[in-house]
């Protein structure tokens, strides 16, 4: 359940945060209520867990990240745990999730890599692969990013 | 990089203090002024470096659900499907990508039922017919930081 309070607290905080001396002053100032009270919800919103990280969020390839793969693997579903948690375990992967396939589309274990290049992201999923031994996966490069923002989930 | 915006960069991904005054809290720990730090932010994010600062949230304790929709789409339907698509608030990421599945895309909504409804609407406002709905089963990792 999240009071009232913290969802006008959440539609400041999904936002940018100002740089300035006194961000969260700032902030509460928008929605009637002290900067103490805000500051102490917002590390209660993240001790609950509500709130997976504070902080900066970077540009990727403006910080040196040029190229990113989704890699798609088929596993065998009753190693997906196993496997899930090995390709987890590189450094280079940013996030890994299990997905039913769909259609014609067979594979059901994602990972998101990021690289210095096209060639090192192929080289690590060879890595992810023998470390595995799961062979039938797909590289699939970003070739353009459309849209990249944050959700605004209360407005 | 310069070392300085290294170590602030490292620094403030995961571990920006919540507090009312964050930037004399990093200048401590950093060993730097308050003024000297809040710069250097600034600076970042006009690099573009910086996205954002803020929170990010673990979506299903906000009660939302969300999921990644894989499209496939005609070259010449590209422009018309991801303005539509883009168009919907929910959907905060969205690519091109080197595959019969072209066009990937993330969808956050309060409901399932309201993304099925939405991807509905979609095919039928640009005729594309391919369109899957990935929710994830299950997560192994969202990682936090990027060391720079």
């Amino acid at each position: 359940m999240i009071e009232e309070i913290d969802k006008k607290i959440i539609s400041q905080i999904q936002r940018d945060l100002p740089v300035h001396p006194r961000p969260f002053a700032l902030l509460a100032e928008k929605i009637g209520i002290s900067e103490e009270v805000f500051v102490e919800r917002v590390k209660r919103l993240k001790d609950r867990g509500i709130i997976r990280r504070f902080g900066a969020t970077l540009r990727h390839q403006e910080a040196g990240f040029k190229a990113n793969a989704m890699i798609a693997w088929k596993s065998p579903e009753n190693a997906i745990n196993e496997n899930g948690e090995k390709l987890a375990r590189f450094r280079e992967v940013s996030h890994c999730y299990h997905r039913a396939p769909k259609g014609d589309w067979p594979y059901n274990l994602y990972s998101m890599v990021h690289g210095g290049s096209r060639d090192e992201c192929r080289k690590i999923a060879r890595q992810m692969s023998s470390a595995t031994g799961l062979t039938d996966y797909a590289v699939l490069f970003s070739e353009k990013e459309f849209k990249k923002t944050s959700m605004e989930y209360f407005t | 990089m310069d070392t300085t915006y290294r170590k602030i960069l490292n620094e403030i991904q995961s571990d920006f203090p919540i507090s009312s005054t964050p930037y004399r809290d990093l200048a401590k720990r950093l060993n730097m002024t308050e003024d000297a730090v809040i710069e250097a932010v600034k600076r970042l994010k006009k690099k573009g470096i910086i996205r954002r600062i803020g929170g990010n949230f673990h979506t299903s304790k906000l009660n939302f659900v969300s999921t990644l929709c894989a499209a496939r789409v005609p070259e010449e339907k590209i422009d018309h499907f991801v303005e539509t698509v883009n168009a919907y608030p929910g959907v905060t990421h969205n690519y091109l990508r080197a595959h019969s599945y072209n066009v990937w895309f993330t969808f956050i909504a309060e409901e399932m039922a309201m993304i099925e409804e939405a991807l509905e609407t979609i095919r039928q406002k640009t005729g594309v017919r391919e369109i899957l709905n990935l929710p994830a089963e299950e997560m192994f990792k969202i990682k936090v930081d990027f060391a720079v």
